[in-house]
């Protein structure tokens, strides 16, 4: 569940708070929320991919400027650095736009990497050459439902399978297993 | 709102919990089970707050793994399987966690096959949860994976013995264990062995399970297809539990990252998890066929078939054609899927065979295996809290290595020269020469018969193909190098790595017998260097051979040091002429490969008892060179042949020769060092050539009792 966009204000507020136990919710946060800003920042990302192309290949590691095996503290200062200095407030008026989109992208980043679960499905794809992860929210929603899927299925083959089993040998299965089965009674 | 409850996974347990009982109803009682869906192991980080009831090893504060070896409560009560059957399926995924972190800490003491153990570990709780080994036969396909298996057969308290000598197998062995049902190390034979036990139980009249584990590496052998065909035309009733980790080639990568599906298959497989069914659509032909009611049973079979059979998509419909039954995916690391679905196949009678594909990930549980390329496919020791394996100093490369800057050197002079192996892109260092040619590199997957006739076809074209195939994975291919390639006498080049004998991979994997089965070919040219400077000039010599098949054959190891040719690249030998390379008197000692390094150490220790020997490096097997042997044969009393390699061999065509030409009807003597006529356990290299009798003692020793000074010899061996 999102809890809106959690943006320190110019006195930049306990980023901790923000994230786990969603009761904290948006609204102890001073700044304009973006709604869903982590699948914003997808299109934002790959168009702005493709307006500079080759953006792409930033992850997330580089977007924070910090190496893969970061710790969490890591991150945050990381992420802290870059806030303040792309925090849409204290940018310059006329890169404002630019900033803003940075910032949406870190915050993002953000997100994932602090999240040990997140940050272990991003490797993952990072590993696999997925340089621009999806929106990692997304991807784990995403895999999910697969799983959901994938327990239905199986459940029905398996009813499947008792369904034949009975009449497996009763219809006319000359099959060399059947006979020996039929033989043992 | 936003719990994130989905990470808190069932791994509360991981964290080496005192008291597991109460951690894991807390979890249950919190999330009802559903955190079992996803496990996401870097929640302990988090926890940490949490868990003060926690004696144990404490998780680094930096690193993401302990770096002590965490209690295992549950696991120490287990000493067999027949202790688990009491557990419930909580106590099973506490089980699968402390027997992961087991793997973790022994694989770190001794080195060995890590991720794909850790894959399994779920898989093979739930198999020996659910079944009744040793009755009930388990086949693990490689058997690299048969870690955790091995741990909970009893042989946990021998786990700092794995590969070692006189320790536990790397790999099934029958030898070592009732529940080891086949050995296994050469891939893709477990559903043709598992069939066997299936159809032998049927005519013994006996009723216990046979269950065979196969990955989808493995999977794109052929003799997966022929097992999988006759089973489903005998119809006996069998297991294959088709383990897809999406890890088709060998380590799992290129130098540069993850390598994509390498076959047709791999992508079927893929398409085959990911594919939607439409629910809805089911939901509907569900209805239809319960209201159609019980007498109409077969007609409502049917429909709920074609529905799947619509629904289901591609893939699974190639087992099913087959005639083996396919259920699946399942969520490979999910305890409740795994022991539910088991049990109701085993509960199931007649099934026929049944295929169930589990998605497992390799190397899942240790957060540095997950992300790395290779999924730590292979390791050396390591430390387990940091992931940083402790790779030996050696002043010298592999011969591997060596060999893949020769082929480099070659082809950047020669634009026909094409690389090809079998799935062992890092193990026949032809991962190099895929970044540096990545048109002219081709892996065809876990299929050595295909490599060498799409090699002769390469061959038929006026290309220049190299094989790197290890020595005793030539061996699945015989057939096909001397009726494709030697018969016809395409110019197919083979380099066969591994030969010899190879430590710690035991027998399956060692090459004891290439120049037995290459050197009978008549077509086929038969060399063997006997330092890294003689692999260059020798993998030119191939390059240069084009109107007939030839091959090479070089140790697993590091070079000696030898001066390396300038600019990695060789020149072409003559062939058909070995080399002497110190003159001496009385005893000539002619080696074949590496096998020369050991008489030169020979020739020093007779050295100092006075008597100065000739060393030979034959270099070519085949065409032998006539005038050195005869000259060696006219000029000295013994000629000892010595080469790493079974009876059949380099010593067997010069005693040939030597036998038709004459030489043998003089004075002179001739005697063979070959590896004895059994099989040398795995073990360290200098335990197993000790075990073989070639070391450079042994040779000495066996020059003085040929010459009668049978106490010099004696003084030597002791």
């Amino acid at each position: 569940m999102r809890c809106g966009v959690i943006l320190p204000g110019a006195g930049m507020a306990p980023l901790h708070l923000r994230h786990r136990g969603g009761a904290a919710g948006a609204g102890a946060f001073g700044w304009m929320p973006v709604k869903n800003p982590g699948l914003r920042a997808v299109g934002l990302k790959t168009r702005a991919a493709v307006k500079e192309g080759g953006k792409v290949g930033a992850s997330f590691y580089d977007l924070l400027g910090i190496s893969e095996g970061g710790s969490l503290e890591e991150i945050k200062r990381a992420y802290k650095k870059m806030a303040r200095k792309y925090h849409p407030d204290v940018s310059p008026p006329d890169l404002a736009s630019e900033y803003t989109r940075r910032f949406i992208e870190l915050q993002e980043a953000y997100e994932t990497l602090s999240d040990p679960g997140r940050r272990a499905m991003y490797d993952r794809d990072l590993a696999r050459g997925l340089q621009f992860a999806l929106s990692s929210r997304r991807r784990f929603d995403q895999e999910l439902e697969e799983k959901a899927a994938w327990k239905n299925r199986w459940q029905d083959q398996l009813e499947t399978l008792k369904m034949r089993s009975k009449q497996r040998d009763s219809m006319e299965n000359l099959s060399w297993g059947a006979r020996m089965r039929q033989a043992k009674g | 709102m936003a719990f994130s409850s989905f990470s808190y996974p069932c791994n509360l347990m991981v964290v080496g919990a005192s008291d597991p009982r109460k951690q894991s109803l807390f979890a249950s009682s919190l999330f009802g089970g559903a955190s079992d869906l996803l496990c996401f192991h870097q929640q302990h980080r988090l926890l940490k707050g949490r868990k003060r009831s926690c004696i144990s090893a404490s998780l680094s504060e930096r690193g993401e793994y302990h770096s002590q070896r965490p209690p295992t409560p549950l696991l120490d009560t287990i000493n067999y399987p027949i202790h688990m059957k009491n557990l419930s399926i909580k106590e099973l995924k506490q089980l699968s966690d402390e027997l992961r972190s087991d793997v973790i800490f022994h694989v770190s003491k001794t080195g060995g096959h890590l991720g794909s153990s850790l894959g399994v570990v779920e898989l093979t709780v739930a198999l020996h949860y659910v079944f009744n080994a040793p009755q009930d036969k388990m086949l693990w396909d490689v058997g690299h994976q048969s870690y955790p298996h091995k741990i909970l057969t009893g042989r946990r308290d021998k786990m700092h013995t794995m590969r070692q000598t006189n320790g536990l197998s790397g790999f099934t062995k029958r030898s070592e264990s009732e529940y080891d049902s086949f050995g296994t190390g050469h891939s893709s034979t477990s559903i043709s062995a598992a069939l066997g036990m299936a159809v032998g139980r049927d005519l013994k009249g006996r009723k216990n399970s046979v269950i065979a584990v196969i990955g989808d590496g493995a999977m794109t052998a052929g003799q997966a297809y022929e097992a999988m065909n006759n089973a489903g035309y005998l119809d006996s009733d069998m297991i294959v539990i088709l383990n897809d980790n999406k890890q088709v080639s060998l380590p799992t990568a290129n130098l540069d990252g993850p390598i994509p599906p390498v076959g047709a298959l791999s992508s079927a497989l893929s398409r085959l998890q990911s594919s939607r069914p439409l629910r809805e659509l089911r939901e509907v032909a569900k209805g239809v066929t319960k209201q159609i009611g019980g007498p109409m049973h077969e007609i409502a079979a049917k429909v709920d078939e074609y529905a799947r059979g619509m629904i289901s998509g591609s893939g699974s419909t190639l087992f099913e054609e087959l005639g083996l039954y396919y259920i699946g995916p399942v969520d490979g690391h999910n305890m409740d899927d795994l022991v539910t679905i088991l049990r109701e196949v085993k509960s199931t009678k007649t099934t026929g065979p049944v295929l169930i594909h589990v998605v497992t990930e390799k190397g899942r549980g240790y957060p540095y295996a997950e992300r790395a390329a290779d999924k730590y496919h292979g390791v050396t020791k390591f430390d387990p809290a940091t992931g940083k394996q402790y790779k030996g100093s050696a002043p010298t490369q592999s011969y591997t290595n060596y060999f893949a800057e020769a082929l480099i050197a070659e082809a950047e002079a020669d634009k026909d020269i094409i690389a090809i192996h079998a799935a062992m892109g890092g193990g026949t260092g032809l991962n190099y020469f895929l970044r540096r040619f990545p048109e002219r590199c081709f892996d065809v997957g876990i299929a050595e018969q295909h490599a060498v006739t799409f090699a002769a076809g390469l061959a038929c074209e006026g290309l220049k193909p190299f094989c790197a195939i290890y020595s005793s994975f030539l061996q699945r291919a015989y057939d096909q190098v001397i009726h494709d390639v030697d018969l016809q006498k395409l110019p197919v080049r083979f380099a066969m790595d591994r030969a010899g004998l190879v430590g710690a991979d035991g027998p399956t994997h060692s090459g004891s017998f290439d120049v037995t089965y290459m050197a009978c070919l008549p077509n086929m040219v038969v060399m063997a260097p006997s330092d890294e400077a003689e692999l260059f000039h020798m993998v030119a010599t191939a390059a240069a051979i084009n109107d007939r098949p030839s091959c090479f054959r070089y140790p697993r190891g590091n070079g000696i040091g030898a001066p390396l040719p300038p600019g990695n690249k060789g020149v072409p030998l003559e062939i058909g002429k070995g080399r002497v390379l110190i003159e001496g008197e009385r005893v000539a000692l002619l080696g074949y490969g590496t096998a020369v390094q050991s008489c030169f150490a020979a020739a020093s220790l007779i050295e100092s008892h006075g008597l100065r020997i000739t060393v030979a490096d034959a270099r070519f097997c085949k065409p032998l060179d006539q005038a050195l042997i005869r000259g060696l044969a006219k000029s000295h009393e013994v000629l000892i042949t010595v080469e790493e390699g079974s009876i059949g061999g380099f010593g067997s065509h010069v005693a040939q020769f030597m036998a038709l030409d004459g030489l043998l009807d003089g004075t002179t003597k001739w005697r063979p060092i070959v590896l004895p006529d059994r099989y040398i356990d795995h073990g360290a290299p200098v335990d197993q050539m000790v075990e073989a009798g070639l070391t450079p003692a042994h040779i000495a020793a066996t020059v003085f009792n040929i010459l009668g000074q049978t106490r010099e010899a004696l003084e030597i061996m002791s």
